[in-house]
């Protein structure tokens, strides 16, 4: 394979321009690398697998890092994976230490992202080499345990297993496909839209649906607040950046990034928890945890190390089982079925050309977020001054474009767009979860398969625990996770108990 | 236990097991879900009223009233020119600049200006691009 035939200069333009546009789409409060992805899909259609990818990786990557600006200089996440980042990059700022924060954000953010990078192209070519080995049964069992690990990992895991199961409920809208040893008979379909639900709800207009017009609805819902004026943003250097500043937290930047990878291989837990955990493991082992969330800057090198490391632990799962780790890269699905190029086990084998290129965009795509961020940080850092009122109409019109033409110019898709913009604004105030629901939403008609096919075969629901002893493991380890989250939940719920009653007692001493 | 464990698909029948196991699996935790947050469930009345008490009503129900005029009309614009993307580029410019003014929190002449722009510049740059450059449809 020849490098030079990959590495075309559109290639690295893509990369260039989809990195920039992340890094926008990062920095602006509201906006996330998932709505970057959503919103610049339609703009892959004509690009071939490997540019329109070069394209969505820059996005990504760039997206992830954005998020640190307003964090530190706002004290605003620009993404939720960056709210860590607030912590000690805020009063880093208000010591007039902005420069330097940002740019060990910036540092971190690069280490973050390549040793993720090394992580995904280790990893992922033999663990799809293991699960090609899969049947149907253990295919089953592995969407199974993605969507308890998403749901244990949820802020209430109840509602986490309901949104998922519901996420899966919706994808079997339309017709029990022939092509995949259905029956073709319609199920679920309101009467009268036969038609329109043949082969149920597209899945781009839904995620566009869900993280680009949900997202700007939950802005008007607050009245857009106002961009930042360009004086009130001060970068600040009063102590200038150095990398001296890195001493001693070696441990702290490598154990940070690969706690973000490994939660990135988690299928659908975002950056938000890969930051947390990083940040929260940094703390504990800190020897000096009292300077946390006062401008300790291992608090940023924690957070940003541990949300750029998300990257390619979420491709992980997405190259080597067809499961995105990740909302965004939920949305990379979308780009390949465009392409007509199926994600899973056979996917690195059958497509070395495109895995490389992925590979190379990831790596350049970090190497330019590094490069334009650290080098042009006072421009980057007046991004947050844009102006919604010109970037969101931009990004409704770019919603409409993407859901019209994925299918060549079928309305209802655009229709889909608004049903599930308005359903995802709901389901947030319902306390659903997003990601669940979206990733049941991509594996359900997978899973149908899997499980109806697996009973045709073998006539016994016995098979899904004695199939082999890959079943039984996948049983340990779904049981494990639904136990350690009720576990955690109790312990939490002791924890706060308490906390309340100590604060209780406080107060009648006092009184 | 065989017999309990036992399972014959209907091929007739197979494209209902599986919406059938999910939406019971649905119903149980939804069960669950409401008997566990059963007092938060009463008091939903008040929430959604506090949701619509300090909601941006106007910009929130005039987004969603732009969208829907805006999807209905581009079909019908578009048939008048076939196949040439001007349902989308017509409907798109009055679109962007009615959501932008709608957006602005100082509506004057000096602040619509930019927006104005913005609502001739952006469709148009977007309708050459897929209709002449990469050549897909709009409506």
């Amino acid at each position: 394979m020849d490098i030079l035939s990959i590495v075309t200069p559109l290639f690295v333009g893509l990369i260039v321009a989809g990195t920039v546009i992340g890094i926008v789409f990062g920095a602006v409060p509201g906006m996330t690398a998932t709505m970057a992805v959503a919103v610049c899909l339609p703009l892959t259609y004509s690009l071939g697998l490997d540019n329109g990818l070069a394209l969505l990786l820059g996005l990504y990557v760039g997206g992830i890092s954005g998020g640190l600006v307003p964090a530190i200089l706002l004290g605003i996440p620009g993404t939720p994976s960056s709210i860590t980042t607030c912590f000690d990059g805020y009063p880093m700022c208000q010591k007039g230490e902005g420069e330097a924060a940002l740019r060990l954000g910036i540092v971190s953010s690069l280490v973050g992202g390549l040793i993720s990078l090394l992580v995904l192209y280790l990893f992922a070519p033999p663990l799809a080499d293991f699960a090609i080995e899969f049947s149907y049964v253990e295919k089953f069992l592995i969407i199974l345990f993605a969507l308890t690990v998403m749901a244990a990992l949820s802020k209430d895991m109840l509602i986490g297993i309901f949104s998922g199961f519901l996420g899966i409920l919706v994808s079997l809208i339309g017709t029990y496909s022939v092509d995949v040893g259905g029956n073709g008979e319609y199920r679920l379909i309101p009467p009268g839209m036969e038609n329109l639900l043949d082969s149920g709800f597209s899945l781009l207009p839904v995620l566009i649906g869900l993280f680009g017009l949900a997202a700007i609805l939950d802005d008007a819902e607050n009245g857009i607040p106002a961009g930042q004026k360009a004086s009130d943003v001060k970068v600040g250097a009063a102590s200038a950046f150095s990398f001296s500043m890195f001493a001693g937290q070696t441990v702290n930047l490598i154990r940070s990034s690969l706690i973000g990878t490994f939660v990135g291989i988690l299928p659908g837990v975002g950056g938000s928890a890969a930051s947390i955990l990083a940040y929260s493991n940094a703390k504990t082992f800190s020897k000096h945890p009292e300077t946390f969330g006062k401008g300790e800057p291992a608090g940023i090198i924690a957070s940003e190390s541990g949300n750029n490391g998300l990257t390619g632990g979420a491709l992980v799962p997405l190259l080597s089982l067809g499961i995105p780790g990740d909302s965004t890269t939920a949305l990379l699905i979308g780009a390949f079925t465009l392409q007509g190029v199926q994600v899973g086990p056979l996917f690195i084998g059958n497509n070395p050309t495109t895995w490389s290129a992925m590979i190379i965009a990831m790596l350049i795509a970090n190497v330019v977020m590094f490069a334009v961020m650290y080098l042009a940080i006072r421009h980057v850092a007046r991004i947050v001054t844009v102006p919604k009122q010109i970037l969101f109409p931009i990004i409704l019109m770019m919603c409409v474009v993407g859901a019209y033409t994925i299918n060549y110019g079928i309305m209802f898709d655009v229709w889909t767009l608004l049903i599930f913009g308005v359903f995802g604004w709901l389901a947030v105030k319902l306390r659903l979860e997003i990601a669940p629901f979206v990733i049941g939403f991509i594996l359900g008609p997978n899973a149908e398969v899997y499980f109806v096919k697996s009973l045709e075969s073998f006539g016994d629901l016995t098979i899904f625990f004695t199939k082999s002893w890959i079943a039984a493991v996948l049983w340990v380890l779904i049981v494990g996770s639904i136990a350690g989250s009720v576990f955690l939940s109790r312990r939490n719920a002791a924890a706060d108990a308490a906390a309340e009653a100590e604060a209780e007692m406080e107060d009648a001493a006092t009184s | 236990m065989g017999d309990l464990t036992h399972v014959t698909v209907d091929f007739s029948r197979s494209h209902l097991i599986f919406p059938e196991v999910i939406g019971t699996i649905l119903v149980i935790l939804a069960v669950a879900i409401l008997i566990r947050d059963r007092r938060r469930a009463m008091g939903s009345g008040r929430y959604w009223r506090e949701i619509f008490a300090r909601m941006d009503k106007l910009r929130f129900f005039g987004t969603l009233l732009l969208t829907v005029v805006y999807f209905s009309a581009m079909e019908p614009v578009g048939y008048r020119f076939p196949n040439l993307g001007l349902g989308f580029l017509f409907c798109s410019i009055p679109y962007l600049f009615a959501v932008g003014f709608l957006y602005l929190h100082h509506r004057t002449f000096r602040a619509a200006l930019p927006v104005a722009a913005m609502a001739l510049v952006a469709p148009t740059l977007v309708w050459w691009l897929f209709g002449s450059v990469f050549l897909l449809t709009l409506p």
